[in-house]
């Protein structure tokens, strides 16, 4: 085959235009094109060195921070909410009850439609991303491109097991449950390389590594293990499991706020117990996960670790113990809510020990919330002899902290068990000895606790940090190992003295849900400020420097301002989602009168984003 | 008024028509908005309430070479270039750490002669320092040395003779790197191929970055 250029072809055309004349119009052209292709290479150039681009008013950072917060948000929960549903469906299939395989479906129904919008704001982040930190991102992209591709594999084979797992619940009952089970476990799978992936881009900002010469995949790789990477990645698993829990949790409480039916009232209270259970049961290890986190960016960089504990960012630290706080005892209040209305007669027989719990965590809490160095005028200050008060300054340190958080956890671990031991009476022969081992295995427990707490004080800080602080956790741990299986196995053969009524809870109960929810959001929107500020004026730490004007960290009362902005965008777009997720179901249930209500065919349902899925009861008809 | 004293107004005024909502409105779902403002609101007081303190980026320096008088000047160069554009303290320590990826420098000005620190910055893979600190055989490090005078780092021979004097120095040792010779070197003209936080010599400017501060407002 013969291959013409451009010219030839208008040459061999019968245009009528002669060679000379061609030659004329060529060069008139070129001339009047010279200037803009000139231009044009200009434009080139000075966008090719561009280090930022702004946005008026609002500013790039913090658009960035809008969006990246919602998004972080979303898809803690798109990808915390797997996690438990299926272990739900398993629950559900394994012990033949319905009701665990509808819940697993209402989760998942909250999933899909949460879904679309967490792409829709990564999708935004990225562009934004690239057009306000053109550098930044050229710099990442020359490291992390082979990963982009590997995100964007595990992101289409997420999508696609989504949908099959979603619009195949129906169809995959009975004989083909296994196959569904298995659907839900590649989706978690691949939920964790869509979080792991993502994580490596943001740990090697907080935690560089030098990238050595290689191939592309070898300097990719070697990014992505940096020191901090797997604590992130282990850290935010069980984060996003809480988060996941609690939201579920608070919108089993709005609905049951809202709901008329007594079956309705039933439904959501039992949900917004699993919601705060699964919230509660994460929560319990997430203080340890934390705390290697920290061990790893202390080992990473002392300067950031001090940064982050000793220098301005110091105060946040008691922010998170006041909304931590606040968290352990909404959940705990919600347990004995539970134990007090959904077991009749059970209130009095637990007034005395939920009081004693209370005191407890109030004194935890006031304790993790006494600041290292108070705010003190000069006079203060020398009455004081510096601005360590001599006997709050006792608590104000990191041996006292480590020592009320790990009893925190324990008491809601014990709280937990009350509320499962509640209405039951242990028929086993071995039960009176079962439980004084509890008791005798608790009080030396927590007294173990304390006394590696106080011991704290008089030994090295590598010492406390490397050995007391490990055993502690160490301790905690072992009972709440301990504890439940035992208890599990006391229920087994116990007697059911009162039958647990389901929606009968207080009005109050629901704003604990919703309460729980919100303080889990501004812990995540916080400590993701702490994690952004510990890098200072670096977009790299230590390797590339932000040279923006808003190199700066800001005040923590303009940030927290901002972190409530966004938990409240997030609440209200959660509303929204769930809302569009729910107009199915409405719909389904209020059929026109003068119609029958017919079963819709499979695969003719309303798409995810309407959460409009056929339920399984109409499927069974 | 101030920006702090702006929030705070914001802060009550959100609580405030959270009160309202809860006080003057019959519906649940607004109720329930209500109840989230007033907690977002009183967490934003909170955290207005207490020490208020930004992080400040500090001042980018530039130095002149030709300003460059004595070899301590050159050492004082080093140690800049060494903790910030040179990214040494990375991975290196200067004293024992638990947590050190790479060689201990401390005495290393001593230890080894200018030519062969020289030889490990630009070609590390000459020779192969292996860690003796376990009872074990000697291992590799866990990082690998980068060509130190190439992408990304890329320092220039002037830079990386500032950086052998700052060793010398830390370790005791008289300082052996001529400011002459430093001085005759050419600026390199290369450019970064990625922009760092530091470009490549221009007209024998050394852009540096001085190490954090905290600024209280």
């Amino acid at each position: 085959m013969k291959h013409y250029s451009p010219l030839q072809m208008i040459r061999n055309s019968t245009f009528p235009i002669s060679g000379v004349s061609l030659l004329k119009w060529g060069g008139m052209l070129v001339l009047l094109l010279f200037p803009i292709l000139a231009w044009a290479q200009d434009a080139a150039t000075q966008a090719m060195s561009v280090e930022y681009r702004d946005i008026p008013g609002i500013g790039s950072r913090n658009i960035i921070w809008i969006v990246a917060q919602q998004h972080l948000l979303l898809a803690g929960f798109v990808l915390g909410v797997p996690i438990f549903a299926w272990i739900c469906e398993i629950v559900g299939w394994k012990t033949n009850e319905p009701r665990y395989d509808k819940l697993a479906k209402e989760f998942t129904k909250l999933l899909t439609s949460a879904y679309a919008t967490t792409a829709l704001f990564g999708g935004i982040l990225l562009f934004l991303l690239i057009g306000l930190y053109p550098k930044l991102m050229a710099y990442l992209t020359d490291i992390f491109f082979p990963s982009f591709i590997a995100y964007c594999i595990l992101f289409i084979l997420e999508t696609a097991t989504l949908y099959m797992y979603w619009y195949g619940w129906d169809a995959m009952q009975g004989r083909k449950k296994a196959l569904h089970i298995f659907l839900g476990l590649l989706l978690n799978l691949f939920a964790l390389g869509i979080m792991i992936v993502p994580n490596a881009w943001a740990t090697f900002q907080a935690s560089p590594v030098v990238i050595a010469d290689g191939t592309a995949i070898e300097r990719a790789w070697s990014a992505m293990q940096n020191p901090t990477w797997w604590p992130v990645n282990i850290h935010r698993l069980i984060a996003n499991v809480v988060l996941g829990g609690f939201i579920c949790g608070a919108y089993a409480g709005v609905r049951y706020l809202l709901a008329v039916t007594k079956e309705e009232k039933e439904h959501y209270d039992w949900m917004g117990y699993v919601g705060n259970f699964i919230g509660v049961f994460g929560m319990l290890p997430l203080p340890f996960a934390g705390y290697w986190l920290m061990r790893e960016i202390y080992q990473y960089n002392q300067q950031m670790g001090i940064t982050l504990m000793g220098g301005f960012l110091a105060w946040l630290f008691i922010l998170q113990a006041m909304l931590i706080g606040v968290l352990f005892l909404g959940a705990n209040y919600y347990f004995w809510l539970g134990i007090a209305h959904r077991i009749p007669g059970s209130e009095g027989q637990y007034k005395k020990p939920i009081m004693a719990m209370l005191i407890v965590l109030l004194a935890c809490l006031a304790v993790w919330m006494t600041p290292h160095s108070l705010v003190a005028s000069l006079a203060e200050a020398q009455k004081m002899g510096g601005t360590h008060h001599p006997l709050l300054g006792v608590f104000g340190v990191m041996s006292a902290k480590m020592t009320v958080s790990n009893l925190m956890v324990l008491v809601t671990f014990m709280s937990f068990i009350m509320y499962w031991r509640a209405g039951k009476v242990e028929t086993a022969g071995w039960a009176k000895a079962a439980k004084g081992l509890m008791g005798v295995l608790l009080v030396i427990a927590s007294v173990a606790v304390i006394g590696l707490g106080i011991w704290g004080y008089f030994v090295p800080a590598i010492i406390r940090i490397n050995y007391f602080s490990v055993a502690q956790v160490l301790i905690v741990l072992f009972i709440m190992i301990t504890f439940t299986p035992l208890t599990a196995l006391l229920m087994k053969s116990a007697k059911t003295t009162t039958e647990m009524v389901w929606g009968q809870m207080p009005v109050r109960a629901g704003y604990s849900l919703v309460l729980n929810a919100v303080m889990v959001i501004l812990l995540m929107s916080l400590m993701g400020y702490a994690r952004s500020s510990s890098r200072v004026h670096w977009h790299i730490y230590g390797v590339m420097r932000d040279t923006s004007e808003y190199a700066y960290s800001p005040a923590l009362g303009y940030a927290a301002a901002f972190m409530s902005l966004n938990t409240f965008v997030f609440c209200l777009l959660a509303a929204f989602i769930f809302w569009v997720a729910t107009l199915g179901d409405k719909a389904k249930s209020q059929p026109p009168k003068d119609e029958p209500v017919k079963v819709p065919p499979m695969g003719s349902s309303t798409p995810a984003m309407a959460g409009g899925a056929p339920t399984s009861e109409e499927t069974r008809k | 008024m101030s920006e702090v004293a702006l929030l705070q107004l914001l802060g009550m005024s959100v609580v405030g028509l959270g009160i309202c909502i809860l006080l003057f409105i019959k519906s649940k779902f607004l109720r329930v908005l209500g109840f989230v403002i007033i907690v977002l609101g009183s967490f934003s007081l909170t955290a207005l309430s207490v020490p208020q303190m930004a992080s400040l980026p500090p001042a980018i320096e530039s130095f002149d070479i030709a300003s460059l008088k004595s070899p301590d000047d050159l050492a004082s160069l080093g140690q800049k270039i060494f903790f910030s554009k040179g990214q040494c303290a990375l991975c290196h320590s200067i004293g024992p750490s638990h947590s050190a990826r790479c060689p201990d420098l401390a005495g290393i000005g001593a230890k080894l002669a200018p030519e062969f620190i020289y030889e490990s910055l630009t070609n590390p893979q000459a020779y192969v320092y292996l860690d003796y600190r376990h009872d074990q055989l000697p291992e590799e490090y866990p990082a690998q040395m980068p060509y130190i005078n190439k992408n990304p780092i890329a320092l220039s021979k002037p830079e990386i003779y500032s950086v052998i004097a700052f060793l010398q120095k830390m370790s005791g040792e008289p300082i052996t790197i001529k400011v002459e010779d430093v001085l005759n070197q050419e600026p390199d003209t290369k450019e970064l191929k990625v922009a760092g936080h530091a470009r490549a010599n221009d007209a024998g400017n050394i852009i540096l970055a001085q190490s954090s501060d905290m600024v209280v407002e």
